[in-house]
């Protein structure tokens, strides 16, 4: 009897720890609603703030289509081509923010990107011959893709000044990989995915003997050649495989862009060309310049390749080594049906192929319309030999009105085309700068047109280029931007422009300039797709791996051999131990540096002044720096990321002592 | 009652052994309750019995400390990270013997809890809930006097010079920028479900004992399943 009063203690106590917790929780979703109800000041109504900021119905729906307010995200990424800056510049879709700009070809310093850290070897792996190249003119991102639909963990760039391509991994948003092309002086056909991306298509642009060698312009027609590099992706490292990769020799006519068959034209590529007049020029000798002198047929050449085949003939050691690489030549290709051309509309540019597969829809520039090639009927072409004739090299020409299923007048200079899911194709529109939509499934469907401001280029959709794309929005990627932003100097921003594809008619939403080059190419993403981490494994490297010569806390050490030191170090918050570092001048200084930190968005930095190093140590990265203590005298190092209340205090000093003279 | 009582008499029973009353089945269930809360303590050996959640500014999501019997978890790196600028000591040097006899510790309750309701005769079997109340309680103690020891064991040298302090070690409260809040985890509510029932236990236990034949004259040790009826009858339940 006496336990009663026990029990009922108990379950009273036990009540009450239970609404406490309970109470804990309300209380801080309680202050945090708080925090976020804020007061618009002056009650302004919708229709005067209008009317003060000079908005019409119209500004203020794409405004409420576009805004996406603190705390909430976007609903795509976009990969654009960062130009010449030769990096990629991340944007997020509707609201049209930067969010990244990925350090890729050109030392980026906030990244640490090429200042004396691992990822100096990932850019010297993109050296061509003797020249440390750091620049780079970025034209095409891709993203990889796994049955034709984007799978959100590589993206492959290509530079077209120096013929190199990429690999980025989407895990960390950091370049893996620079591949040089040993073959061709320029690329412009790339990086183009095969649907499983198997392989990375990188064609070349401005024909050049293979592998570079000298040889004169008379020569141009015996010697000077285009090339396709296959770069076989293994995904499992998430590498090109240099080893595995394969050339086709093309002839010297300017290939410029591809594009990989997908579902029914699956094992086939599209590359078109221009300057199939193979002029050279001239202008001091009083010849024509290249842009006449290549643009006086009436017609160019799509290139058709038969990628499987020519897979087979690779792999039956039908090729010569070039350079290095293995090449599929020209002789082979041709006859084996590997290699074919069809004419197409003077000077194209754009060639994509449908969601579908069953079109390659190529763009005019100098012609008006878009022409469709069928994809079946071109193979069905090849496979029974029905060719009108043969080029100088022998490559076997299907007769174009054999190929196409027909041409959509589109207007001024049409280059590129992106996709919706209703069968919907919208075409950059340069010289008319418009974004002009019409049917792909239904050529009689009247072409519509929104003007875009200014020179349009590329053009992107949502998905796009994808066997299933999202139907919501275009992005329209402008050369010139004249009158839409606040001037800066003679050097405008080029202009991104977000249009609304979801209705009935398009809608122009926004402007974004860019402001660090001119982009190519871009893809937008659905984000969800995206499964970017949010900090790395201690001791991760700039190649993803564990490094070797990781440091962990409590291990830190300096350890001298003869003239070489290599100073274990670790960072965080707020400080860098050792933070007192003394070598002799001349030492050959290794510091291996690994930041302990575990929380997101817990970066430090590091750099020695004057010494041009400078690392970026996100939470877990492992960064080893070697140079040689060539300048006597007493440098602050410091974290330069502003970590922590005492990130000021987060310093030591680099002591070199001078030699005796 | 009666009439049954009389049917399984004359049926069953053999007559030279006396049939239990129905009330003596109790005993099963004071050992079933017994069983069921020293399987509830085992249980909770294997389960986050606090949780201390500090938000700031910086951290939206929260920093969470998950305290089992035997150790910690959660954001427990960045927790010390943040308190090494007030000079506290590393979380893991916190309650080193208690985490590591703990699994000793709670073995040692559940036989106890076991033992006490089955074999405790006399005057101790008045104490029997004493160890199933104590397992909590002696837990609570000795957190507190855990936060106790390291808001006041601060080290001089720290950056950050703060007036010693007992974090909360229940409910909500602050911390320079760090709003916390503390409260009890799954591993604590089963602990405490454990109590329950041995105090239900005891209950039953007590009036099982008033039946016994051996009421007030039992020895100090005396196993409830030896517990003979018949010294009021039957009409006392």
């Amino acid at each position: 009897m006496r336990a009663y009063p026990l029990v009922v203690t108990s379950l009273v106590a036990t009540g009450i720890v239970a609404v406490v917790a309970v109470g804990c929780q309300n209380q801080h979703e309680a202050n945090q609603e708080a925090a976020q109800k804020t007061s618009l000041g002056a009650s302004s109504s919708v229709q005067d703030l209008m009317k003060a900021r000079n908005l019409s119905e119209a500004d203020v729906e794409a405004a409420l289509k576009t805004y996406v307010p603190t705390g909430k995200m976007d609903e795509y990424y976009i990969f654009a081509s960062g130009g010449q800056s030769g990096n990629v510049d991340v944007i997020g879709v509707p609201s049209m923010r930067l969010l990244k700009v990925i350090g890729v070809f050109t030392p980026e310093s906030w990244q640490g990107w090429g200042f004396g850290g691992e990822s100096d070897k990932i850019l010297e792996g993109g050296n061509q011959g003797i020249h440390k190249i750091r620049w780079a003119d970025m034209h095409h991102p891709n993203l990889s893709e796994t049955k034709g639909d984007y799978d959100g963990q590589y993206l492959f760039v290509n530079d077209k000044a120096n013929a190199r391509v990429a690999v980025v991994d989407l895990k960390d948003f950091a370049t893996k990989q620079i591949v040089p092309n040993p073959l061709a002086a320029s690329d412009h056909g790339g990086a183009f995915v095969t649907p499983d991306t198997d392989y990375v298509i990188e064609t070349s642009q401005y024909p050049a003997p293979l592998g570079r060698e000298y040889a004169p312009i008379t020569d141009y027609k015996a010697k000077y050649r285009g090339v396709a590099i296959f770069w076989k992706f293994d995904r499992a490292k998430g590498r090109i495989d240099p080893s595995k990769s394969w050339a086709l020799e093309l002839p010297p006519y300017t290939q410029d862009l591809a594009d990989a068959g997908k579902l029914g034209s699956d094992g086939w590529a599209y590359i078109n060309s221009f300057n199939t007049e193979m002029a050279v020029g001239g202008t001091m000798e009083g010849k024509p310049p290249i842009e006449s002198g290549a643009s006086q047929n009436d017609m160019d050449y799509l290139h058709v390749i038969n990628w499987k085949k020519a897979e087979e003939l690779v792999n039956a050691g039908k090729t010569k080594t070039i350079a290095g690489m293995r090449v599929l030549t020209m002789d082979v290709s041709g006859p084996e049906g590997v290699l074919t051309l069809v004419g197409e509309p003077k000077s194209p540019h754009g060639c994509d192929v449908t969601p579908d597969g069953k079109m390659v829809i190529v763009g005019g520039k100098l012609d008006t319309h878009t022409t469709l090639y069928d994809t079946a009927k071109m193979k069905d072409l090849i496979a029974q030999k029905k060719f009108e004739g043969k080029d100088d090299y022998g490559i076997p020409i299907m007769a174009f009105k054999d190929a196409i299923d027909g041409q959509v007048e589109i207007g001024l200079g049409p280059l590129h085309t992106v996709f919706d899911d209703k069968g919907g194709a919208y075409t950059s529109v340069f010289i008319e700068s418009v974004v002009a939509k019409w049917s792909y499934t239904d050529l009689k469907k009247p072409v519509e047109k929104l003007k875009v401001h200014y020179n349009i280029g590329h053009i992107l959709a949502a998905e796009g280029d994808t066997v299933s794309p999202d139907g919501k929005y275009v992005v329209a990627m402008n050369k010139m931007s004249m009158d839409r932003f606040l001037p800066v100097g003679p050097l405008y921003p080029q202009n991104f422009q977000l249009v609304d594809i979801a209705g009935e008619k398009m809608r122009l939403l926004a402007d974004m300039p860019i402001a660090n080059a001119e982009p190519h190419y871009s893809q937008m993403i659905k984000a969800d797709k995206i499964k970017a981490e949010k900090v790395y494994k201690s001791g991760t490297n700039a190649t993803g791996e564990i490094d070797p010569n990781r440091v962990e806390g409590g291990k830190e050490r300096v350890v001298r051999n003869g003239n070489k030191v290599e100073v274990f170090m670790t960072a965080i918050r707020s400080h860098f131990t050792p933070d007192r570092i003394e070598v002799d001048e001349g030492d050959d200084v290794t510091i291996h540096v690994t930041s302990l930190e575990a929380a997101e968005d817990q970066t430090h930095g590091f750099t020695i002044d004057m010494y041009n190093v400078n690392v970026s140590l996100e939470p877990g990265k492992h960064e080893n720096l070697s140079f040689k203590a060539d300048m006597p005298g007493t440098y602050p190092m410091y974290c330069t990321e502003f970590c922590s209340a005492l990130h000021l205090e987060m310093t030591g000093y680099f002591l070199v002592k001078p030699k005796k003279r | 009652m009666a009439s049954k009582k009389h049917h399984v008499h004359l049926q069953i029973a053999p007559p030279e052994t006396p049939a239990r009353p129905a009330w003596d089945n109790r005993r099963w269930l004071v050992l079933a309750l017994a069983v069921a809360a020293a399987g509830l303590f085992a249980a909770s050996f294997f389960l986050p019995w606090w949780q201390f959640v500090l938000y700031a500014p910086q951290y939206p999501n929260g920093l969470t400390l998950v305290i089992s019997l035997t150790g910690m978890g959660g954001d427990v790196h960045e927790i010390d990270l943040l308190n090494h600028y007030i000079g506290m000591k590393h979380l893991a040097d916190a309650a080193p013997v208690e985490r590591h006899l703990a699994g000793y510790g709670v073995a040692a309750i559940a036989v106890t809890v076991l033992a006490a309701f089955t074999v405790a005769g006399k005057k101790l079997n008045k104490l029997v809930y004493v160890p199933a109340v104590a397992f909590p309680v002696v837990f609570l103690a000795d957190s507190l006097y855990w936060l106790v020891t390291f808001g006041h064991d601060l080290d001089p040298k720290a950056p950050l010079h703060i007036k010693a302090f007992t974090p909360q070690l229940f409910g909500n409260g602050q911390i320079g920028q760090f709003e916390t809040f503390a409260h009890p985890a799954a591993g604590f509510w089963l602990a405490v479900a454990g109590v329950v029932l041995a105090l239900a236990a005891t209950l039953v236990r007590t009036k099982v004992c008033a039946h016994c034949k051996h009421a007030g004259t039992c020895s100090t040790i005396c196993p409830l399943l030896m517990v003979l009826p018949e010294k009021k009858g039957p009409e006392a339940s």
